[in-house]
Order: C-alpha cells, then structure tokens, then sequence
C-alpha cells in the first residue's frame, strides 16, 4: 500500500497515561506516537504491562489522557465532553474484548445488533444486516441462542459482528484470542482478516500470541509505554 | 434493545433471589394491608361505640349548662325542637341530668343520674342493647334502673338488688328513693361505667321535683350529611341553644381518633424499611454481580439514563409483582376479618384510652387502606433502589472491565 493512500483514523501524539496507585504514580504510556490509516491491519505486541491496554482504551475514548493527543477520524477526543465521548465510540468504533463480551440475558441476534439498535434505524434493515454478518462469520442457525449456549470462539465472533455492524471507523480488539484455543484463535483471525480485506474494517489489536503476529500486515511492538518498533509486512 | 424485556430476563436471572425479593415485598404488602384496616376499623369501632352509647353526634344544651351545670338550667320547652328535628331527619331524645348519691348495704357512691324517654332513646340510641347483666328499662317499670357496670361493683350489687338514691331535689328539699336494679351495662366509656344510673324520666321528675324542661338532647345526623353541616343545620332550629358536636364535647378523644392515621404509618415505616434494606441488598447484589457487563454497554455507546432506567424498571418489575400477589393474597384476609372479625375473648370491655373495647374486632377495608400502603411500597422502593441505579448508571468501563 502507497504511504500516500493511508488516510489516518486514528492518531496518538506523545501521550502519556500516569495512574496513580495509592502514593506511586505508575507511568503506564511515556510518550507514545501512532498513526493507524483506513484499512490497516494492526497487532500491537510487547511485554505484560507494556501499555497495550491502556492504549486501546484511550484510542476507544474509554480514558482520558494525561498529556498529549489522540485524534480519531480528525476529531481531537480531549475536546470531547463525557456524552460526545459516549455517543463517539456507538458510532465511530467496535469494540472486542478479551473475554465476557456479551450480555448474557441477550440472544446472539440481540447481542450482535446491540450497537445498530442503539442507534435507532429500521428494525428490518438491522435484521437483514445482522443475520447476513453472523452467517457470514459462520452462525447461521445460532442466533437465538445465549451466549452460555456457544462456545468462547463463537462468543467473540458475535463479538466482532457487534463490533462491525454499524460500519465503525476501527475495531478495536484487546487480545481477543486469548481465551479460546489456537484452532479457535486461527479462525478468529481469519475472519477479521476476511472483513479487513474485502470491507476494509481497519482493526487494532493488542495480543501475545505469536502465530496472531504472524497474520498482522502491521506489527506495532511496545516496550515501557512507547513504541519500540513498527514493522509492516 | 428494549429496556422492558432486558429487565424482566435480567429479573428472572437469579430465580432464588428474586423469589425472595418479591415474597418479602408481598408479604409486608399484606401485612401492611390486613393491618391498616385492622387498625382503622378498631379506632372506627371505638368512635361508633362512643357516638352510639354515649354522646351522639351533636347535643343541644340551654346555654349556660356546659359552663355550670346545674339542675335549673334547662332546655324550657323541647317538644317542638325534637319535633322538628325528627322531621328533619335527625333522630333526637332529651334527657335529663342530675348528681346524686346512691347507696346499697355496706356502700355508697357519687353518682350520675340519666332521665331518659324509654320509647325515644331507643330510636336515637344503642344503650338499650348494651346491656351486660339483666335487662333495659322500661317505661311501665318507674322504679327501675339501669346503672354502669363498675358502680355495680363499688355498691356490690346486681339486677334484682334495691339502692337508695339520695339527693337535693331542685325545689331545696332533701329526696330519696327506692330503686330497684333492672341491668348493668357493658363497658361503655370510664365515666359511665363509674357513675351512670339511667333511670325513667318521669322517675326523675318525681324525685327531682322536676316537672319541665329537660338537660340534654341527644341527636344523631343522618349517614349522608357531614358533622359540621349538621351541627349547623341543627343549630338553625335549637335558636337560642348551645349546639355542640361530639368532638367539641370530648376534643381529646376525637383528637386521638383522628392521629390514628398517623399511628398506622409509623408501623408501616418499620415494616417498610425492612423491606427497603431488603431491596437495597438484593438490588446491590444484582449490580455488583453485572459491573463488568454494564462496563460493556457504557463502552459500546450506552448511555447512563438507560442503565439507571434500567435498574428502576427491574425493581419496578419486582414491585409490580409483589403487588398483584400480595393484594390477591391479603383478599381472604380482608374478607376474613371485615366479614368475621376476631374474637377479642376476654379483651373485650377493656379499657382503651377511657373506652370500652368490642368484643369482636372487625377490620374496615376501603380504597384508602390498600392505597396507602402500595403508595408508601413503591416509594419506599424507589429510595432503596436509588443507590444501585445510581452505581451502575455512573459506572466507567475501564474499572468495571478490570472489575472481578
Ligand atoms: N487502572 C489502573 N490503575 C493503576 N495502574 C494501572 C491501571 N491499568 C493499568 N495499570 C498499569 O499500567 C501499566 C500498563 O498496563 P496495561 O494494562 O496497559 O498493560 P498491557 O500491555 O495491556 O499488559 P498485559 O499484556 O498484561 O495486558 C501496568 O504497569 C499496569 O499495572
Ligand atoms: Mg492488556
């Protein structure tokens, strides 16, 4: 891909992230820069406690930061108000955590539609486009079940359809795969290799696992709350 | 997703906790029910007993008698009065008062003396079914009386037995006379269990050397005109009169009757905040146990109004429950003790606040007694709700997704 073509979506410029525990301050980002284009497909790597989270949560508008920028899609999110953030990460970015994602008193129908019902709109065209997503990721004949009733690699795929239903601006993943087994793990990153490529969903993931790495076209390594190296393949 | 369905499942996801929850609301719904009826009908009971035997609801008075009462202040000439109040609709009889002293072998006691008309008073009146031991007067018998039943005590007496009245006729002159006891009453209010002797008014007349006039009428309004209208449509007629209303003549009792309302909320409040530290509890449970999911949907874009909304509609589902179960519950209970009562046994005459209690006790049911206490449910569960709401609405997903 040409440097030219990559429009930034997200970008972080010399944030930092200090929590405070008790009387420590813990420096969990130390300046970091990122700019992720439309379209990418990102793993970020590093050691436990590196900040890999902690990024994702502030690129998700989940945080604030303690210094620096983050700009999604242009818009600066420290300029945003609680309710401006709120209505941001319905609209503009998916999320698929590590484990636990769903509502459990909802079907896998409610749970993946969840994003597209909360932004109103027609019950018929949700339906239309949710059932066409889940069997797209392979659910077909699984919607009406809760999520007690599927395994943890269909747990996130329902995930990753909540996630990319409403056509977000980036996907953002914190180690999605690290609950299932790796056949399970091969198939998750198969579909989300699938939606990047022919939807042109950008996803940012965080993850340890080496064979998620591997499938990365971009490998972002944090070390100590920068950036350490970024490699593209 | 619909804020009503994900709180009934969400309702239905701890079937043990929530059983619980809605049989404690149901049942203090009950309780709170049965009882307030109870309650009301006991105090309703009293005050019915007190305007049936003793006071009516308005009496007329010549003017100067409340002040000082006195033999020679007396109504001149009531037949045109009771007359008119007859036609009017409200049912009146004189009486006529006097002290005296009545004494029987060993003992003597100050006493009150109670002319009545026998014929009248039964129509203005319950005395004459009130009667514990022997019977009511009679207008053939003239030498007998009827007397309050802890005077029958003091003068150690009983129906059959003779007493001397004594006193100071309204002519000057000493008077006495045999009586002889026909009945005694049935506890009725302190004053007339201790000092009553109702006995014929031509009986009166003649130890009184009183041939005119009379004390006291009695008179009762009709079911469909308040107190005060009747007191005044009464005072219209009775010119020149003193009119007063049972609760002017006895202001501590109607006072007393009249708190009961409030009475009857300080109980439900106890009960009730049982129940509120049982919600709060429960709902609490219910909040903590979901942090992480409610981290998920403030991430995905929720906002708080419908995850504070949505705790209040899952108490209020609960609420509603309890509700319809403990009303279709209390039902057999309240036809059970408007329709039968309780048997009060041996606690019935007992004295309470100087009145005698029934020996059966009813409880009223009206539209007021099962509002009350479903207003003060769903208030008092709306307070304890409050906190948790509040908790989840204001939760942030980055602590509820590190939240274990
Ligand atoms: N809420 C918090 N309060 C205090 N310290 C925190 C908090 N969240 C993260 N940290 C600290 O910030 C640092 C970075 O944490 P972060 O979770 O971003 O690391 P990570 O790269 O995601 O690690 P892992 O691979 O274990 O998930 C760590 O030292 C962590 O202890
Ligand atoms: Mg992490």
């Amino acid at each position: 891909m040409d440097e030219a073509d990559v429009k930034s979506v997200v970008k972080l410029e010399q944030v930092t992230k200090v929590y405070r525990q008790g009387a420590v301050d813990v420096h969990a980002l130390r300046g970091l820069d990122l700019t992720v284009g439309k379209g990418e497909f990102v793993a970020i790597c590093g050691p436990s406690g590196s900040g890999k989270t902690t990024a994702l949560n502030l690129i998700g508008a989940l945080d604030r930061t303690t210094s620096g920028e983050v700009w999604l899609e242009g818009n600066n999110l420290n300029r945003l108000n609680r309710q401006q953030l709120s209505r941001l990460r319905r609209d503009r970015i998916g999320f698929v955590f590590q484990a636990y994602n769903l509502i459990p008193v909802l079907t896998a129908f409610e749970n993946a539609e969840a994003v597209l019902a909360l932004q109103g709109g027609s019950a018929a065209r949700r339906q239309e486009r949710v059932m066409a997503l889940l069997a797209e990721v392979g659910l077909k004949g699984m919607e009406h079940r809760r999520p007690h009733e599927l395994s943890g690699g269909q747990q996130q795929r329902v995930a990753i359809v909540r996630a990319i239903a409403a056509e977000p601006a980036v996907v953002l993943a914190d180690e999605p795969t690290a609950n299932v087994d790796s056949e399970t793990a091969d198939n998750l990153l198969e579909i989300m290799g699938r939606l990047n490529q022919e939807r042109g969903v950008t996803f940012i993931f965080s993850t340890h696992d080496s064979r998620v790495m591997d499938r990365a076209r971009r490998l972002v390594r944090m070390v100590d709350g920068r950036v350490a190296s970024d490699s593209k393949s | 997703m619909n804020i009503f369905k994900m709180a009934w499942r969400n309702v239905w996801r701890n079937t043990r906790r929530t059983t619980v929850t809605i049989a404690a609301m149901t049942l203090a719904l009950m309780v709170e029910v049965l009882y307030s009826g109870l309650v009301l009908g006991y105090f309703q009971g009293l005050e019915d007993d007190l305007l049936d035997l003793e006071v009516g609801d308005v009496q007329i008075f010549a003017p100067d008698y409340l002040d000082t009462p006195s033999i020679y202040s007396a109504i001149q000439d009531p037949v045109p009065l009771l007359a008119t109040l007859n036609d009017m609709g409200y049912p009146a009889c004189p009486r006529l008062l006097g002290g005296a002293l009545a004494a029987a072998d060993e003992s003597s006691a100050g006493v009150a003396l109670r002319g009545v008309e026998v014929d009248l008073e039964k129509e203005v009146t319950l005395i004459d079914e009130n009667v514990a031991d022997g019977v009511w007067l009679d207008s053939a018998d003239k030498r007998g009386v009827v007397i309050g039943r802890r005077l029958a005590r003091t003068l150690a007496v009983e129906p059959g037995d003779e007493i001397v009245l004594l006193t100071q006729a309204a002519d000057g002159s000493i008077a006495h006379d045999l009586f002889r006891i026909r009945g005694v009453l049935l506890g009725i209010a302190d004053g007339t269990d201790r000092t009553a002797v109702y006995m014929n008014g031509e009986a009166f007349r003649e130890l009184m050397e009183f041939p005119e006039g009379v004390h006291q009428v009695i008179v009762r309004r009709p079911q469909d005109v308040d107190l005060k209208s009747a007191a005044q449509a009464i005072g219209q007629v009775a010119t020149g009169l003193d009119v007063k209303t049972w609760k002017e003549l006895m202001p501590l009792v109607a006072t007393m009757l009249e708190s009961t309302r409030g009475m009857i909320v300080i109980i439900f409040l106890v009960v009730y905040i049982a129940i509120a530290i049982l919600v709060l509890n429960a709902m609490l449970m219910a909040v903590f146990e979901r942090i992480r999911e409610f981290g998920i949907l403030k991430a995905i874009g929720v906002g708080p109004f419908y995850v504070f909304g949505l705790i209040l509609v899952e108490a209020g589902i609960q609420t509603l429950v309890a509700l319809f179960s403990g009303l279709v519950l209390a039902l057999p209970g309240m036809w059970y003790l408007s329709e039968v009562g309780i048997d009060v046994g041996s606690l019935g005459g007992m004295n309470v606040m100087g009145l005698a209690m029934r020996p059966v006790w009813n409880g009223i049911y009206t539209l007021d007694t099962v509002i009350v206490p479903i207003i003060l449910l769903v208030v008092i569960v709306f307070c304890a709700v409050l906190y948790p709401a509040l908790k989840a609405a204001l939760i942030r997903p980055v602590q509820a997704m590190h939240h274990r």
